[in-house]
């Protein structure tokens, strides 16, 4: 390699196009900073800072640079911006900013220290906006196995928990098996593309746009499809879609909330935003990849449905009901392969699922029970009697998850039915459809335990003196960040304005 | 016989299915978590193979991205398994069955 093509892709570094991942990596290593320059006693305002920092941020994107500054590629076509790639960027940050939130409330709950869960929490989220932007394998599974091995700290988090740790392994195995499958299916993918002897081969098969123009020139290739089964495999893991499901209720049930709820809005939508690059690249192979696609999103649908049933568990609940939204997310990107807007619903949704699952996780978080691995549905009875403000934010919370009509939660069912409508997936919208009235009953169990008194036995001997009121916990900064979850989902549903255009293209 | 890209390709697919089906069925924690790098290093033998014999550079450097990562897992990983074993005494997988409705 000669110095010449070196300078030339070091111009290409364009360092100015990636500052909100730079920023919230800076803002992680000044949070260790203030941690040892802080004296103790204020050690209580770093997630403070935290928060400020990255809503800073948040704000600056959405008024200067919604539809991203940069687009095209960068870094030696490492990463490619466009308005999807910045789309992401704000889903996350948003995340970032709610679990940063949920963090500081469960962990003071539990006195464990959270300046750590900040630092990681915010490396975690700069490498799944660079996930969503890549456009190269090397800098896709670095980004990926950043986020991944950040997750395995964020779940074992609670290390006095055993129930913390037996997820934090579990997660682990899983997280590493998917990854290898994933590692093995890019080197597949690498060494059938640079084979000198096929028509279409080039130096640098890895990189997305090279390998799609080896894929276009030999659809047939064995290697190339094996590949392409064993990245689509790897990422089905990350996603939770069925049969690479089993992780995800014993995971959601014993990691701490905050991770819970970035597991189930943050990783989901990393493996969407992967999902929506693969699908492009691997275009040429649709005879292989699109009846793979539409048996696991069936079948996602119908399992976490159906498994949701018979759970009592909240967490465990909100995770099988995290699966069949995968299946519907799925859907959108099947429809995508066919209609140009489905991808901006899929974001749209994603957007929609992220603010609800948030005020359902913050209800969560300012219940009074203290191990949250074992809130079950009856810990929420009565909750709208007891504290009608955290009854309401999950009524809307729910509400939107089940898609409900007025709120964002139906709109972006409805988007991705019209887009799998007419990209004639009749077969998957019937199975949708489906799902959707066997979603409704036990979401309404949920609101049914919150809302509507129900006998329950009770042991006079066993009681507990006073198990504390829900909500004790609740103080200014959280009723803020419920209320922009639930105010959010509520104008979502009734006015997508600015989003509406975006979204129709 | 001369030792060509297929040779080197077979050995590291049978290390892959190796490792996968370990993870699969040992029981003991750690034998899962070798069998885990297992995969990783078979991944890492076959970017080699066809680096050397394809005459690209990339593959070699994605070793390189390969091996850190896998060293940033163990680190992680291990740290956890000696957390769980203080807790509980055990690395048998039947025995780790708490989250289990």
């Amino acid at each position: 390699m000669s110095t010449e093509l070196l300078q030339q892709i070091a111009e290409t570094n364009r360092w100015g196009a990636i500052y909100p991942e730079l920023a919230l990596g800076i803002l992680a290593l000044a949070l260790l900073a203030l941690e040892a320059v802080l004296p103790k006693f204020a050690h209580g305002l770093i997630p403070r800072i935290s928060i400020l920092g990255q809503s800073i941020l948040l704000g600056y994107i959405l008024l200067f640079d919604r539809s991203g500054c940069c687009s095209g590629e960068a870094f030696g076509g490492m990463l490619s911006f466009d308005g999807t790639g910045q789309a992401f960027r704000i889903l996350f940050l948003a995340t970032s900013i709610f679990v940063s939130y949920l963090a500081m409330v469960s962990l003071e709950k539990r006195e464990f220290p959270r300046i750590e869960y900040c630092h990681i929490l915010l490396v975690v989220s700069g490498a799944l906006m660079l996930l969503a932007q890549s456009n190269h394998f090397v800098m896709f599974f670095v980004a990926l196995e950043t986020a991944t091995v950040g997750f395995y700290v964020l779940v074992s988090y609670y290390r006095t928990s055993y129930l913390s740790l037996e997820a934090g392994l579990k997660y682990l195995v899983m997280g590493a098996l998917s990854s290898a499958i994933l590692l093995f299916g890019i080197v597949l993918l690498y060494g059938a593309g640079s084979n000198p002897a096929l028509e279409g081969s080039s130096a640098d098969p890895l990189n997305f746009s090279n390998l799609y123009i080896f894929l276009v020139a030999n659809p047939t290739d064995m290697m190339a499809i094996i590949g392409m089964l064993l990245v689509i495999s790897g990422i089905a893991f990350k996603i939770g879609a069925f049969p690479f499901q089993i992780w995800v209720p014993d995971v959601y049930q014993g990691a701490p909330i905050p991770t819970t709820a970035l597991l189930a809005v943050g990783s989901k939508a990393a493996g969407f935003a992967m999902l929506i690059n693969m699908v492009e690249v691997f275009e040429p192979l649709k005879a292989w990849m699109y009846p793979l696609l539409s048996g696991i999103v069936a079948l996602t649908i119908l399992f976490g449905n159906l498994a949701a049933l018979t759970q009592r568990n909240l967490k465990r609940v909100i995770g099988m009901s995290g699966v069949s939204h995968a299946g519907f997310l799925g859907m959108g990107v099947l429809a995508s392969t066919q209609v140009e807007w489905a991808t901006n619903a899929v974001v749209f949704y994603l957007f929609a699922y992220m603010l609800a699952s948030m005020a359902v996780f913050a209800v969560m978080a300012h219940l009074p029970k203290n191990d949250d691995a074992e809130l079950t549905i009856d810990d929420l009875s009565e909750l709208s009697k007891k504290n009608g403000f955290l009854g309401f934010a999950l009524a809307v919370g729910v509400g939107s998850l089940a898609g409900i009509p007025p709120l964002a939660g139906f709109i972006g069912k409805l988007l991705i039915f019209v887009a799998a409508f007419q990209a004639e997936l009749y077969g998957l919208l019937a199975v949708g459809i489906i799902g959707v009235v066997i979603s409704i009953y036990y979401y309404f169990g949920i609101i049914k335990s919150a809302f509507f008194e129900a006998w329950t036995f009770k042991d006079e001997e066993l009681e507990e003196e006073n198990p504390g009121v829900p909500g004790e916990t609740l103080q200014l900064f959280g009723k803020l960040a419920i209320v922009v979850a639930v105010t959010g989902t509520i104008i979502l549903g009734f006015w997508q304005g600015p989003i509406g255009t975006w979204i129709a293209g | 016989m001369t030792i060509g890209l297929d040779q080197y390709i077979a050995v590291s697919s049978m290390l892959f299915a190796i490792g996968f089906f370990g993870v699969l069925l040992r029981k003991n924690t750690l034998v899962i978590y070798m069998s885990l790098e297992l995969m990783l290093n078979a991944a890492n033998l076959a970017l080699i193979a066809f680096s050397r014999y394809h005459e690209t550079v990339g593959g070699n450097l994605f070793v390189f991205f390969v091996i850190s990562v896998a060293a940033a897992e163990v680190a992680v990983g291990l740290a956890i398994i000696v957390a769980l074993f203080r807790k509980k005494q055990t690395v048998q997988v039947e025995e780790l069955n708490a989250l289990n409705n």
